[in-house]
């Protein structure tokens, strides 16, 4: 005889609780952790870098690299300092709490005030696997087009900030900030935006200082 | 990508809730799926079909339902559905909202015997 047995239970349960494990033990551990996405090559790497240049010097850092199959990401990092922990996604297109969880274990949390983690170049998958982190911050660039808004809105709702990267190059591409703005308006019309240049250094100087603030601002709940 | 991932997890909830309910096989999995969640139904379908195999829901199909959108301002209240306008309020002209529904993800039924 068929029955019908009612489950009504969120699919991804299980990286929910894991990521509301993480979560509570980051904030007794009083540590900000920020979740970075972005399309492949929109400059994750090259925004870490530019941002452990000063904020080593002030908050005590580490970073999580996600990266599908190499390390060269967390060797770029390495002349930092700091702990790096590698999680290698052998061909998954995004981190899990899981994965992140056991990762925090190679750190000594008490140690930490700030934890980054580039999250695998992909702009839809991650943005439905909670880390447990603090908040996630969305990384565009340029050349991508300046329709990603429009095609990824859950990323761009959930961000607490975006960023618009390699804006030295809009004169060679076809990128139109008034486009690109109206449709991030649209979605989120107070997100705060930080346009830059990791190469040519436009915009850095208010990404530190909001992100500073941020860290800073981090309180013991 | 992600649609194996979700499949995984998918199949963890239906063998267990199987077992304990003690069904031979399971023929039908429902599922409920936001308009705003990124998942392309047809790959979570063959997905599906491919992670059945060899399991109690081995020939099972999937029934994806999806949930339209639904908005609410934070500023005036008003709850709505997203137009051409994106996200933004009709009222306010502003987007600053919660999204009440579309972001669901889950599974509501197993059928089987
Ligand atoms: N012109 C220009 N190039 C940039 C800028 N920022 C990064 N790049 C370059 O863009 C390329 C990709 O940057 P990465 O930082 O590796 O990007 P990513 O997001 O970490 O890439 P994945 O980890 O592979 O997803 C590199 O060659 C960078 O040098 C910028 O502001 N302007
Ligand atoms: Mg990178
Ligand atoms: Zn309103």
């Amino acid at each position: 005889m068929t029955m019908e047995i009612t489950i009504m239970r969120n699919i991804l349960d299980r990286n929910q609780d894991k990521a509301r494990e993480v979560r509570e033990l980051l904030v007794s551990k009083n540590i900000m952790m920020i979740n970075l996405i972005s399309s492949p090559g929109a400059g994750k790497t090259t925004l870490l870098e530019r941002t452990l240049e000063t904020i080593t010097g002030r908050f005590r850092a580490a970073v999580i690299e996600g990266d599908v199959t190499t390390d060269r990401d967390a060797r770029r990092l390495q002349r930092f300092d700091i702990p790096i922990t590698l999680i290698n996604t052998e061909g998954g297109c995004h981190l899990d709490s899981h994965s992140i969880s056991r990762a925090l274990d190679s750190f000594n949390l008490d140690e930490l005030d700030v934890i980054f983690v580039e999250n695998v170049g992909n702009l839809v998958c991650p943005s439905h696997f909670d880390l447990g982190e603090t908040f996630k911050i969305a990384v565009v660039s340029t050349t991508e087009g300046d329709d990603k808004p429009a095609k990824y809105p859950m990323i761009f709702r959930e961000a607490k900030a975006a960023i618009l990267n390699k804006i030295d190059l809009i004169p060679y591409t076809n990128f139109s900030p008034a486009n690109f703005m109206s449709d991030l308006r649209s979605l989120n019309s107070l997100l705060p935006l930080f346009e830059i240049s990791c190469t040519r250094g436009d915009g850095l100087e208010e990404w530190r200082k909001w992100l500073e603030e941020q860290i800073a601002g981090r309180v013991r709940t | 990508m992600h649609e194996l991932r979700i499949v995984e997890d998918l199949m963890t909830i239906v063998r267990k809730v199987a077992e304990e309910k003690g069904l031979k096989k399971v023929t039908k999995v429902n599922i409920s799926m936001g308009k705003l969640v990124q998942i392309v139904p047809s790959l979570l379908e063959a997905a599906f079909n491919e992670a059945v195999a060899g399991s109690v829901a081995e020939g099972a199909s999937i029934e994806i339902e999806t949930v339209a959108v639904q908005l609410r301002c934070r500023i005036c209240g008003k709850t709505f559905t997203p137009d051409a306008n994106g996200f933004e309020c009709p009222v306010c002209r502003i987007s600053d909202i919660d999204v009440l529904n579309g972001n669901e993800l889950f599974i509501k039924s197993i059928e089987g015997e």
